[in-house]
Parts: structure tokens; C-alpha cells; sequence
């Protein structure tokens, strides 16, 4: 017998892939009868307030004032808009290594809060979407769920491709580039299980971060972009998602002074959007083409002038609402980008720029359900003939539209609430 | 140009805007009788555009034309307030409103000349004038040197919209407080019944433009029944910029049906006649509304409010 109302804590990193993520977890167990709270990091107070969640901030010994975190952004952009522009492998030194040391910092300021919050909220589950374990989770003295909101890359097998790399699983770099991403990770990881020995916890070997879930592991993994595995995952801890798609509200396509053809969705995230200059060069590509684009900018509207009568620009979109009437999706490879445009059936034309873009920039073209383009060195050409290839493979729409409606049948987000509540026992 | 030649003249509009406006004031009901002389008498013109205006409303079916008594009220006013929005438009208010979507979406600079406008929507130069100055009335230009005209900043990016949120913060509860506060009757019957419908409907047909519509007239609601007519200035000439293209986008259904019930909550204060009370519950609303989502975000990075600048 499960108890009525059980208080399940989500837990997402703060990125807007995950926390979006697990707003749809949390609607289906809302609908359930469960009461879903959220934890979140200093600055995402308010988003899933929005959805109608209770929210508990952990707080930060070191807030930083609102100019800290401009001179930090403008640092940060800076510093990685040309390191976005390099290989996968390129990346590991420039951008992957910096990323987790960050990481890690994120877990160490985050141990003695959230053993406090967890002691004072006692959830029946946590659920926790992120890349990096959080010792105080092990001991919150209830089960704990990892969602693996990334690609499947995520959880290594010796058929699956090295995480973050953007190769296929047979590719002869496979062994240069895991040596290297070990190399390059080695300082953050070491100090990473430090931290896990002062709070009880073993150590992970080289180049993992988060453990598996003694309890539940949720993949956002659709079948149709599921790898075979040398070592398949256990079913009894690994559940697969087709997708985990929150409910938004409807989204009214604008008029267009030049209101004709298709509709092309271009999306590259909240940090994609600082890339001004690339969207530029997007745009001027897009104004000769027969075909209408919802581009987002995110706060960066006023960058740009004379933008083109088949384009609309905004700060932010209903994504899940806006892919559903889009005929192409162009986007940065982040999985939920990726999983939203599987569920309804748009292909993909990923321009990745970081983590598992790459990833799911690879596996799209390898599965047939979209095609990618480097960031960097594409022609308006190479372009202009990716969209238009996209627009017009009928036998691709059709397979995704088929694989849609299949996906439909099993939404992730009941899967994994389900599979959350069936952890809680009275 | 037929079609534009069909199009009601701005005038006539705003007439029948007016006669609606005096008929829901004065508590006509379906049905009732409505005279060419008292209209234009109450509406201060002459019979012959009073005419015109009621043609155009029998033409919207709000109005109906009996041979034996002539022009009555079609509608009940207190329960159909959006059947003004309804109206046609005339050719420069279409006009105005493409400038906006427009500028909205930054096809047209900060700065804009007549002679571009007339090229970019094929419009006379008397359109296009016309169009500017209704844009210049309703205070979102400004006439800059030479032929140039300026959009002034509008709340479509978070720093402005904090402003807006916190100018609205400052003023909305003051326009309750000042002593005198007056409540349409007919005007919040309508609105509650607008918002009851809509809270009533599933979130997949939500209407987010019918939500702009009764969020702009509620607020508007209290604006104007401010005794202190500075602050009942102010205020309408600062929601007017809610209209504009863009403002209500990215806010979930979810918060947009909260809001709504937040407004019934006022409301009921309001009727009643607690208006401290309702005060501070508008003042809790604009704090609950003004958007909190950071601008980016990244593993391992502090999310960032606010804008940043162009990155180099």
C-alpha cells in the first residue's frame, strides 16, 4: 500500500534542460496525488514556482551580487564562445575541464545545506537530475532516483561512445580521446572523491561523477535513438523514457510579413544565445529561404536589427508547444531538445556546441532522424542545403511522424512517475 | 486598394467605441432604445457621424436596426466586453499595429523615417503619418529631428519589465488608496464573468490573448477608478504598453490561471469595499507576476538575471 501523499523532493542541476525536465516528472506526480517540492540552486527560485511547486533554495554561503554575476558572465562568454567553435576533443582541456572543477565546487557548497534541508523536509524520494553524486543524498535516509537527463552516452559501456565525445561507438579516436578526457578531468575528480571520503561515501573510478541509483535510474533515451549495449542496464534499476516532455500552454504562430512555407524552430539554449554573431549569419542565410523561423535570442533581443520579414525573435518560447507546429527543429543537441523534437516528430538539425550536443549530434545522423552541421566553418550554402534537405525528406517525416505517435503512447514523464511512487511504501 | 477603401474611417471607430462606452455606463440592457439624437447629444457630435457609428455597429451585430423604432442594443454590454476589440480597424490603425509587430521584432530599427515606412508596407504618405501619430499619441514615439521618429523603450526585456513591475508597484495600489477610489459596477461585472470563463477552460485552449485582454482592462479598471487623475494618467498611459506585441509571452498557463484567480480575489475586496485590503493583495500580485527566470544558465555556473551586453 502506497502512502497517499507522499512528498517527493526534485532535485535538478541548475540548467534549464533539467529543471524542465523534471517539471514534467513533476506534473504526472502531481496528478498522481503526490506532492512534488523542488530544490533548487540561488537564482532558479521562481521557475518552477511558476508550474505551481513548492520550492526550497539551498542557500549559498557566497551569494554573489547582481554586478559579480554580470562581470562573471560576461567573463564566461568571453572566455568560451571560441572554445564552442572546437572539436569534442579540443573542448576537453578549454571548456569540459573547467566545467566539472565548477561542478564539483557546486557539490562541496551545496553538502551542508542540503543535509539540513533533507533532515528538516524528510521527502519519501529524492530525485535527483544532475552529473555529479550529492553525498547528502545517501544519507537522507530515503531512496533516492537519478535521472540521466543527458544523452545515454552518460552511463559508459564498451558499445556506447566515450561521454561528451561526439564519435561513434567504433570510431578508431575512441582510446585518444577517453585518455585524454581522463588526463584533462583528473584534478576535479580527485578532488571530487575527497569530498566523497569526508562524507562516507567510496571512491569512483577515473571519470565518473555520479554512481548509478541503488534504487532507480531513468533514462531519457527513446528507442529509437537507444544503443545496444555490451552489458545491458539491469531493468530491475534502469528504466528507459520515451522522453520527458512537460505540459505548456498553447503557442499562437505569429504572422510573418512574409508568411509562407514551412516552420523552422531554432533553439540553441539559454547559453547558445549569447553566440550573437553565429545567429546572425543564421539569419541572413534564413532570409532567402521559402520558409518561416522562430528563432530564440533570450535576452538579446536588441542585438539585432534588420531582422528579416520570415523571421520572429523572443527571449523565450513554450518550447514543447512551438516544436509540436514546427516542421524542423535546429538546435544545440541538448537532450531535451532532442527528445521534444522525437516526440513530435520534427527532425533535428543539431549544431552542437558543448557536453552531450555532440553526442546527439552523432547519434541523430546514425539513427536517421536528423543531420548536424559543425558550429564553426559552415557556409550559407552548407547550410541553406541542410535546411532545405531537412524540409524535404518525406520519407524521414514520415518514420518520425510513425515513432511520434509511438512515443505518444508511453509518455516518459507518467513512466518515471510511476516508477518513482512505486519506491514509496507506507 | 478596394479593401481599404471598405475600411471604416478612425473616427467612426472611435464613435462607436464611445457609444458603447456611454451605453454600458448608463446601464442600457439589451434591447434598449437608442435614439441618433440623445446618442449624439451624449457623445457630443452631430447626428450624421452618430449615423455612421451606429451603422457600424449594426454591421458587427451589436447593434440592430428596426424599421418602426430604429437603432437598439443588440448585446448585453455588461457580459460582452470584448466585442469592442471585435471592431474593424481602419486602414492606419492596421498599419500602426504592423509598425509595432515590427518593431517588436526588430525587422524595423529604434529610429524610423516616413519615407521607409511608405516603402516597406506600400502605404500613402498620409497613412503612414497617420499611423505615426496615433503611435506618437498613445506615447510609444517620439518625432526626432528631420523626418525621423523614435520608439521609445518599451518593457520588452527583463530590465525594462523590472521597471515596469516596480513602477506598477509604486502606483497601482496608491490609485485604491487615494481616497475616493470609485469601481465600475458594470465594468468589474463584465471582467469577472471574462475571467470566470476563461479560468473555466482546459489549459490546452487557454486563450492567452483573451488572458492580455482582461489582464490590460482589469488593471486599467483600477487606474481609472482612481480619484487622484495624475495617477489615473500615468498608469493608462503605462498599461497602454502592455498591448504591445511579445509582452505576455513565455508566462505558463499555469501562473496566467493563478494571476486570474488573483485578480477575482482583488476584485471581491474591491466590491466589497475593503480597499486596504486590496491594495496589498494587488501588491502581492505584481510581485508574484514579475517574471523570475534567469536569462542563461550553465552546469556549475551562478544563473544570471538581467541582461548582459552584446558579447564581443
Amino acid at each position: 500500500m502506497r502512502k497517499a501523499s507522499p512528498t517527493i523532493a526534485l532535485f535538478p542541476e541548475a540548467s534549464f534542460g533539467a529543471a524542465l525536465n523534471c517539471v514534467g516528472i513533476a506534473q504526472a506526480l502531481r496528478a498522481r496525488g503526490a506532492r512534488p517540492v523542488f530544490i533548487c540552486h540561488a537564482g532558479f527560485s521562481g521557475v518552477f514556482a511558476d508550474y505551481g511547486f513548492q520550492e526550497y533554495q539551498l542557500p549559498t554561503d557566497d551569494p554573489l551580487s547582481e554586478s559579480e554575476r554580470q562581470s562573471y558572465w560576461q567573463a564566461f562568454v568571453r572566455r568560451h564562445l571560441p572554445h564552442f567553435r572546437l572539436s569534442p576533443i579540443d573542448q576537453l582541456e578549454t571548456y569540459v575541464a573547467p566545467t566539472w572543477e565548477a561542478i564539483v565546487d557546486t557539490a562541496a557548497n551545496a553538502e551542508a545545506p542540503l543535509r539540513q534541508l533533507l533532515a528538516r523536509l524528510k521527502p519519501d524520494t529524492v530525485v535527483l537530475d544532475n552529473v555529479i553524486m550529492f553525498p547528502a543524498l545517501a544519507a537522507a535516509g530515503c531512496p533516492w532516483v537519478r535521472v540521466v537527463s543527458c544523452a545515454e552516452t552518460e552511463l559508459p559501456d564498451a558499445e556506447v561512445p566515450p561521454y561528451l565525445s561526439g564519435l561513434a561507438a567504433d570510431d578508431p579516436g575512441r582510446a585518444a580521446f577517453e585518455a585524454r578526457y581522463l588526463a584533462a578531468v583528473a584534478p576535479a575528480h580527485d578532488r571530487f572523491n575527497r569530498l566523497r571520503a569526508d562524507a562516507g561515501l567510496a571512491p569512483l573510478p577515473k571519470g565518473l561523477f555520479l554512481e548509478a541509483s541503488p534504487d532507480l535510474n531513468l533514462l531519457l533515451t527513446p528507442t529509437v535513438v537507444r544503443r545496444e549495449r555490451a552489458e545491458p542496464l539491469d531493468p530491475a534499476r534502469f528504466t528507459y523514457l520515451e522522453g520527458c516532455v512537460r505540459s505548456e500552454g498553447p503557442f499562437e504562430v505569429p504572422v510573418f510579413p512574409r508568411n509562407g512555407g514551412p516552420l523552422v524552430y531554432v533553439s540553441f539554449g539559454s547559453l547558445g544565445a549569447m553566440d550573437v554573431g553565429l545567429i546572425e549569419r543564421m539569419l541572413a542565410v534564413f532570409d532567402r529561404l521559402p520558409a518561416r523561423f522562430i528563432v530564440n535570442v533570450g535576452g538579446l533581443r536588441d542585438s539585432y536589427r534588420a531582422v528579416p520579414d520570415n523571421v520572429y525573435l523572443d527571449a523565450w518560447f513554450p518550447q514543447p508547444s512551438v516544436v509540436a507546429k514546427s516542421d524542423l527543429f535546429i538546435h544545440h543537441g541538448g537532450n531535451n531538445s532532442f527528445c521534444e523534437a522525437l516526440r513530435f516528430g520534427v527532425p533535428s538539425l543539431i549544431m552542437p556546441y558543448c557536453w552531450d550536443g555532440h553526442d546527439n549530434a552523432q547519434r541523430a545522423e546514425e539513427t536517421g532522424v536528423g543531420n548536424h552541421i559543425g558550429r564553426d566553418g559552415w557556409t550559407e550554402g552548407v547550410l541553406e542545403k541542410a535546411i532545405l534537405g531537412l524540409l524535404a525528406d518525406n520519407e524521414m517525416r514520415a518514420r518520425l511522424k510513425e515513432n511520434a505517435a509511438q512515443m505518444a503512447l508511453k509518455p516518459g514523464t507518467d513512466v518515471a512517475a510511476e516508477a518513482i511512487l512505486s519506491l514509496i511504501r507506507t | 486598394m478596394q479593401a481599404a477603401a471598405r475600411r471604416p474611417r478612425t473616427n467612426h471607430l472611435d464613435l462607436a467605441q464611445r457609444i458603447l462606452d456611454v451605453a454600458r455606463q448608463r446601464g442600457f440592457e439589451a434591447g434598449a432604445h437608442l435614439p441618433e439624437q440623445q446618442i449624439a447629444s451624449l457623445c457630443n457630435v452631430s447626428r450624421t457621424p452618430v449615423r455612421a457609428a451606429l451603422r457600424l455597429l449594426t454591421e458587427k451585430g451589436v447593434v440592430r436596426w428596426e424599421a418602426a423604432s430604429g437603432y437598439r442594443l443588440a448585446i448585453d454590454l455588461a457580459t460582452q466586453a470584448t466585442m469592442v476589440a471585435d471592431l474593424p480597424s481602419a486602414e492606419e490603425d492596421e498599419l500602426a499595429e504592423k509598425i509595432l509587430r515590427d518593431r517588436s521584432a526588430r525587422r524595423l530599427d529604434q529610429t524610423v523615417t516616413v519615407g521607409a515606412l511608405m516603402r516597406r508596407y506600400d502605404a500613402e504618405r498620409k497613412t503612414v503619418l497617420k499611423s505615426l501619430k496615433k503611435l506618437t499619441d498613445e506615447n510609444l514615439l517620439d518625432r526626432a529631428p528631420g523626418q525621423s521618429w523614435l520608439f521609445r523603450r518599451t518593457p520588452d526585456d527583463p530590465e525594462a519589465q523590472g521597471e515596469s513591475y516596480e513602477f506598477r508597484l509604486l502606483l497601482e495600489p496608491a490609485a485604491i488608496l487615494a481616497p475616493g477610489f470609485r469601481l465600475d459596477g458594470s465594468r468589474a461585472a463584465a471582467l469577472r464573468q471574462g475571467m470566470e470563463a476563461l479560468l473555466a477552460l482546459p489549459d490546452a485552449a487557454f486563450d492567452i490573448r483573451e488572458f492580455q485582454r482582461l489582464d490590460i482592462e482589469f488593471h486599467s479598471m483600477i487606474a481609472d477608478g482612481s480619484a487622484n487623475r495624475f495617477v489615473t494618467g500615468a498608469l493608462s498611459d503605462h498599461l497602454r504598453l502592455r498591448r504591445l506585441p511579445g509582452t505576455y509571452a513565455g508566462v505558463n498557463v499555469f501562473r496566467l490561471k493563478q494571476s486570474l484567480r488573483e485578480h477575482l480575489t482583488i476584485l471581491d475586496h474591491l466590491e466589497s469595499r475593503q480597499f486596504e485590503v486590496a491594495a496589498d493583495l494587488l501588491r502581492v500580485h505584481l510581485r508574484l507576476s514579475r517574471n523570475q527566470r534567469p536569462q542563461a544558465a550553465s552546469r556549475g555556473a551562478p544563473a544570471l538575471f538581467g541582461m548582459i551586453s552584446r558579447p564581443d
